[in-house]
């Protein structure tokens, strides 16, 4: 069969990441992980929470972990192959650099769409057998747009793999970008809330409109709105806001997608300028 | 100074690089570069190292963006219909590398699918290059020659018209290097047109039909080996076996006209003259009373030629 090079590539990514079992490995890792978030994590009953608790208590982990899961898998995609002399070879072959950028990022995608799927979804089905009432659309929900965070940072990974000339430039990279986006821009942005509201206006939860557009620039921040809105979540008493009348969950879903579609165009054009 | 002599049209080129310039960081690798392969040839490359030829080699398959210039493989652009072209080129990088994760089989199959090759070509070809033991072994076990040999069979697979080996003797043992060389002499008999860089001069005499010289990104020299020395007047040496080698032989034979040259080393004197001259050389010896055992011509070897070319443009 005649197969795109794109879907070859993506192919072999694929097969790469079954073979070194890391789709076994984080498929497991979420799996546990909602299983133990659902059944230990609730501080006021115990036992198995329902699907809406569960996804309450499995934002914050999601946070920390989906992004660096999809910065590791994403960050050497291109120079690695560079560094390691492979990339000649397979621009050599009838295909072009950008089939060679979506070829990578539908693969490793797919990497990180199964393990979600199987993870959260397994997990998913053994709480709905032992939990009363399950909300199976906002279960779903929950997981394309932890899906999407993934591709998100993913197509950043991989435009840090094609800025960079180095491998551990590009790691580098990538472990800075975490930082920032799960602990110096939330920091900025509470600085900059408590310097406008006050620490009286903080602890009561005032959040002026402009704060909430400022926060879009942070991809998990999107993510969390995202699935506050759209599974009308409670974090810990910060439902008390009201977001912007413009909000709702599907600009999140595409501004998330937008993120998606700008790093994979800057990583495409960057490829294109480099020299191998 | 040497003046390059255009080759003459009369051939449907296959390889056209035309005014070819790459500059890294304001230095010129590659300075204004032209040249024309045409089918079945064998076009040999060489260069001291830091001399350009890979940047010209990773330039005519796209791998680095270009200054100014042209490149045509069969007639299209590699800049504009790159994915077309590549259809027909085999490449032999000079860092060999493979997926070292992969089998030899499953890399070779992986390259196989993205040139639509036939999956069996894989095997046939593992086996042509004496991998058979290592079909189902990572190629992060295999060795250099290994993987050099795995390389030119990627190289190969899907039958390409035009083939690009840049050093395609590193890291081979002797049998190894004989078989490549046979192997590109084989491809050419089937049809293909070859690019071969190497610094190893006496491979590239053997096997090629012309050569280029390139030396600090200018393309000083392109012809086949004879038209060059006869370019650089390089005479052919006689190299005479005598029974005994006396000042008076040495002598005799420094006197003729024609004579350029005379080394001697034990009992071998090496003549550099006109090939006229070579009977006044023997005459000469036998008069001085010099007792002649062996007698060897030796054209100019393309390690004179790339000296003086290279030295020249210093």
């Amino acid at each position: 069969m005649n197969l795109n090079p794109m879907f070859i590539i993506a192919k072999k990514e694929i097969m790469d990441n079954i073979r070194n079992k890391w789709i076994i490995i984080l498929s497991i890792i979420f799996f546990l992980l909602t299983l133990v978030v659902s059944y230990f994590g609730s501080l006021y009953s115990e036992g198995w929470q329902d699907l809406g608790i569960t996804i309450s208590g499995m934002m914050n982990l999601v946070q920390f972990l989906v992004p660096i899961i999809a910065l590791i898998l994403g960050y050497a995609a291109i120079i690695g192959e560079i560094e390691r002399g492979s990339m000649s070879a397979l621009l050599s072959q009838p295909t072009s650099r950008l089939e060679i950028v979506l070829g990578k990022f539908i693969g490793l995608g797919s990497i990180i769409s199964i393990t979600i799927i199987m993870g959260f979804g397994i997990a998913g089905i053994i709480i709905a057998l032992n939990v009363a009432n399950t909300n199976f659309l906002d279960y779903l929900i929950f997981i394309a747009s932890t899906i999407l965070l993934g591709l998100v940072f993913l197509c950043l990974a991989i435009f840090f793999s094609t800025l960079f000339n180095k491998r551990s430039t590009a790691m580098g990279g990538a472990i800075l970008l975490w930082f920032l986006f799960n602990m110096i821009l939330p920091i900025i942005f509470t600085g900059l809330l408590a310097m406008s509201v006050g620490l009286q206006g903080l602890i009561e939860g005032t959040i002026p409109e402009w704060y909430h557009y400022l926060t879009l620039i942070n991809p998990l921040s999107i993510y969390g709105n995202l699935n506050s809105i759209a599974l009308n979540l409670s974090f810990g008493g910060q439902a008390n806001f009201t977001y912007p009348s413009i909000f709702s969950g599907g600009l999140m879903a595409g501004l998330l997608l937008l993120w998606i579609v700008i790093f994979l165009l800057l990583s495409i054009w960057r490829f294109n300028k480099k020299d191998i | 100074m040497i003046i390059i002599t255009e080759e003459k049209n009369n051939y449907s080129y296959v390889i056209e690089v035309n005014n070819l310039t790459k500059i890294y960081e304001k230095i010129k690798a590659v300075n204004n570069v032209s040249f024309k392969i045409k089918q079945r040839e064998i076009f040999g490359f060489l260069g001291p190292n830091g001399a350009g030829k890979t940047t010209t080699i990773k330039a005519i398959l796209g791998l680095i963006t270009i200054n100014s210039g042209d490149i045509k493989i069969n007639g299209l652009g590699i800049l504009k219909d790159g994915k077309n072209v590549k259809k027909n080129i085999g490449y032999l990088p000079e860092k060999v590398a493979f997926y070292d994760n992969l089998t030899a089989l499953q890399n070779l199959n992986f390259y196989a699918e993205m040139k639509n090759a036939s999956r069996n070509q894989c095997k046939t070809l593992i086996d042509e290059f004496g991998l058979s033991e290592w079909t189902n072994k990572k190629v992060g076990k295999f060795s250099k020659g290994m993987i050099q040999r795995l390389g030119m069979a990627r190289a190969i697979l899907g039958n390409p018209s035009v083939l690009i080996l840049d050093e395609p003797s590193g890291g081979l043992d002797p049998r190894g290097v004989v078989l490549i060389r046979d192997k590109i002499r084989e491809m050419r008999d089937k049809g293909v047109t070859i690019f071969v860089s190497s610094h190893i001069l006496s491979e590239i005499q053997e096997v090629c039909d012309r050569v280029g010289i390139i030396d600090k990104g200018v393309l000083v020299a392109k012809d086949s080996v004879s038209a060059l020395s006869g370019k650089l007047d390089l005479k052919p040496k006689i190299s005479i076996e005598l029974e005994k080698i006396t000042d008076k032989v040495v002598k005799s034979v420094r006197e003729i006209k024609g004579v350029e040259k005379v080394d001697v080393k034990d009992r071998i004197m090496d003549v550099s003259c006109e090939p006229k001259t070579k009977s006044k050389v023997i005459i000469a010896i036998e008069k001085a009373g010099g007792n002649i055992i062996n007698l060897k011509t030796k054209e100019p070897s393309l390690e004179e030629v790339f000296m003086r070319y290279t030295e020249e443009s210093k």
